[in-house]
């Protein structure tokens, strides 16, 4: 079922993370298992930034906090491994990945302003952080903060230090989890549509500064989202993910202008302004859900191209050109 | 200065609240039917002497005169006199509120330490014993009538095994009390020192405060669980845990979070106890003031009543004011 190589890294890139065969399943009122996550292999280079594509629902956030092996309640791991620092994260003691959460790995969540606890202050709350995970006493980790807040471009930091959560606009208050997610500064950042909350100047505002905040740090980043715009602009590579499959890896400008995989193709239509492209491609999501049972590729359904082949069997995710991987056995020569 | 500014604003409403109260409980106990004339002057009394009881007692004048009446005593301090015990109200009362909330203070802290306790446990470990027992527990304390609790404790802890006295009144009638300076016997004895009255009256009051404290964790218990539950399923307790910030920590904070509901219903049932806590001032012959009022009520003795009512609910605005200023201080949404 899984390629004969994990979708690797571009050359001469050491893995800050692996994910290896992911497989995250939720029960169901049946008795049986819908699988949200499938068979997943990712690995993210240090100081690379691999940008997660996919509709709600694809699975991504599930992803980000199996990551973390904090699968959303009920579901739950059934196979693989998240390779960490030579560790393999889902089969750590729970103490010893708490302190690793935030530390070694953060996540930047959206909506921060639900996110924050609404009884502390913003510097408090960094303060906690740094406490918790760099064993610093208070006066220092209030220097720490204080850095922090300055280093996410919040102005006014020392009256910010002191502002509540609810004083915030969103804005400010998403520079202030950024600030919590790089306090540690962590070597792999998750960003969880981190920005999709926020107006279009602000959300390039803090891109930017996101972006030069992971380069400073040398950190790798898995960005998440379902701007198809924004990871264009923002990542080294995109994955795009479709019912928890990667359905296309590759580097960003040869995922955007020679995409291989009808879906993919479908994803950017459905972004562009092109009305000829738009109407040849997209469609609303009239196919059934599959649960993972049925034998062939989970995009058959919906696909334009499909095959009897695609509908018996399941596609592997294959490398069409070197780097560039796609999950279909009739990969798109051009778009 | 916020601060102070919110409770002076609250302080102004009191008045005009309390003339509120006043003015409904007033109407409501005129509507109880009996003739308090008839009740005093006894079966035998003829119609002129009634007649002129009344008349001395001011009953022939309009309701809103008789209103008037009462209020412009009460601006004096005035709050009556009960025919039943043939002293001023204010006395009374003063005698017998103390008694009460002695009681039902000790009993709301015991029924806190018990339901948060249980509460905290229960949400730091959702699948633990503990978590089984408040369950259960919370289950049990909702569907047990006190007084029931009350007889069942006395049999057990006095007839059976005789650890406490005898279920009559605050102190043994051989024990000599300190002379009243609070009210409260056992305060009251710590500042005079009187050990033996000190000991006895702690011996009193463990049946009945143990039958409120544990009747009334069960409220307590259900709202810290109920609210801590709600809280650490929170986006924001999700995140903390995503940060890495420890379980203990999560959980301190998500308590932090669920204090308003809490302190919501341990206010609630203090104001209610006052009168709430009659049946089990009456099991073990208290002498409280939940006791005083039904008695007024049940004999048309007016005043007591209207005293009762007028004492609890000064008690209650301060309690509510008091709770507004602990939400005042925990939340800093709340009056910026």
């Amino acid at each position: 079922m899984h390629a004969p190589v994990a979708p690797g890294l571009l050359p001469g890139r050491a893995a800050a993370l692996k994910i290896t065969g992911l497989r995250v399943e939720f029960p169901t009122i049946t008795g049986q298992s819908k699988v949200v996550v499938r068979d997943l292999d990712l690995a993210i280079g240090a100081g690379e930034i691999v940008g997660l594509v996919g509709e709600s629902g694809a699975g991504k956030t599930t992803l980000t906090r199996s990551i973390l092996n904090l699968t959303p309640t009920p579901g739950r791991i059934a196979a693989g491994s998240v390779c960490f620092g030579g560790l393999d994260l889902l089969r750590l003691p729970e103490r010893d990945l708490q302190r690793m959460r935030g530390r070694d790995l953060s996540v930047v969540v959206p909506n921060p302003r639900g996110e924050l606890n609404p009884l502390l202050t913003v510097g408090k709350q960094i303060v906690n952080i740094a406490r918790v995970h760099l064993n610093l006493d208070g006066k220092a980790a209030q220097v720490v903060a204080l850095d922090m807040l300055r280093a996410v471009q919040i102005p006014d930091p020392e009256r910010r230090m002191k502002a509540y959560p609810h004083e915030l606009s969103g804005g400010m208050a998403q520079r202030v989890v950024i600030a919590i997610a790089l306090v540690c500064s962590p070597r792999f950042i998750i960003s969880d549509d981190a920005t999709s909350g926020l107006d279009v100047t602000v959300q390039a505002q803090i891109l930017a500064l996101l972006r030069q905040l992971v380069r400073e740090r040398d950190s790798a980043m898995l960005f998440i989202t379902r701007d198809v715009g924004i990871a264009a602009h923002f990542c080294d590579r995109v994955a795009v993910i479709y019912q928890g499959e990667i359905m296309e890896l590759a580097p960003c400008e040869a995922l955007f202008l020679s995409p291989r995989h009808p879906y993919t193709a479908m994803l950017l239509a459905a972004f562009s302004h092109n009305p000829r492209l738009r109407r040849g491609w997209s469609g609303p999501d009239t196919a059934p859900r599959q649960d993972g049972t049925q034998p062939g590729c989970v995009y058959a359904g919906r696909c334009p191209r499909a095959q009897p082949l695609c509908v018996g069997s399941k596609p592997v995710l294959g490398e069409v050109t070197p780097g560039h991987w796609a999950r279909c056995y009739f990969p798109l020569e051009t778009a | 200065m916020n601060l102070l500014l919110f409770i002076g604003r609250r302080l102004l409403f009191i008045a005009p609240q309390l003339l509120g109260i006043v003015l409904v409980s007033f109407m409501l106990v005129k509507s109880i039917p009996g003739d308090p004339a008839v009740l005093m002057l006894g079966p035998t009394a003829t119609p002129e002497a009634i007649a002129s009881l009344r008349n001395s007692l001011g009953l022939d004048y309009s309701l809103p005169v008789q209103f008037w009446i009462y209020l412009q005593h009460l601006a004096l301090g005035d709050l009556g006199t009960s025919w039943q015990t043939t002293r001023p109200v204010l006395e009374d009362l003063l005698q017998r509120f103390p008694a009460t909330l002695e009681l039902v203070t000790l009993g709301l802290l015991t029924a806190v330490v018990i339901g948060i306790s249980l509460g905290l446990a229960s949400a730091f470990n959702r699948h633990g014993v503990l978590a089984r027992i408040a369950d259960f527990y919370g289950l049990g304390a909702g569907s047990l009538p006190d007084f029931w609790l009350a007889l069942v404790l006395i049999f057990v802890f006095y007839t059976l095994l005789q650890w406490v006295p005898a279920p009559l009144g605050r102190i043994d009638i051989a024990v000599i009390p300190p002379n009243p300076i609070t009210g409260f016997l056992t305060v009251d004895c710590l500042l005079t020192g009187n050990w033996e009255a000190l000991r006895s009256a702690l011996g009193h009051l463990l049946l009945p405060v143990m039958t409120l404290g544990l009747i009334n964790a069960g409220p307590i218990l259900k709202m810290t669980q109920s609210t801590m539950e709600k809280i650490l399923q929170s986006d924001f307790s999700h995140y903390q845990v995503l940060c890495g910030i420890p379980h203990r920590m999560v959980v301190r904070h998500a308590l932090h979070n669920a204090l308003p509901s809490v302190v919501t219903i341990i206010s609630v049932l203090y104001g209610y106890l006052i009168g709430g806590a009659v049946l089990v001032e009456i099991v073990f012959s208290w002498g409280g003031a939940g006791q005083y009022a039904v008695q007024g009520v049940l004999n048309s003795d007016l005043y007591p009543v209207l005293g009762f009512v007028l004492f609890s609910a000064i008690f209650s605005l301060f309690v509510y004011l008091f709770v507004d200023i602990i939400y005042f201080t925990i939340d800093p949404r709340i009056g910026h």
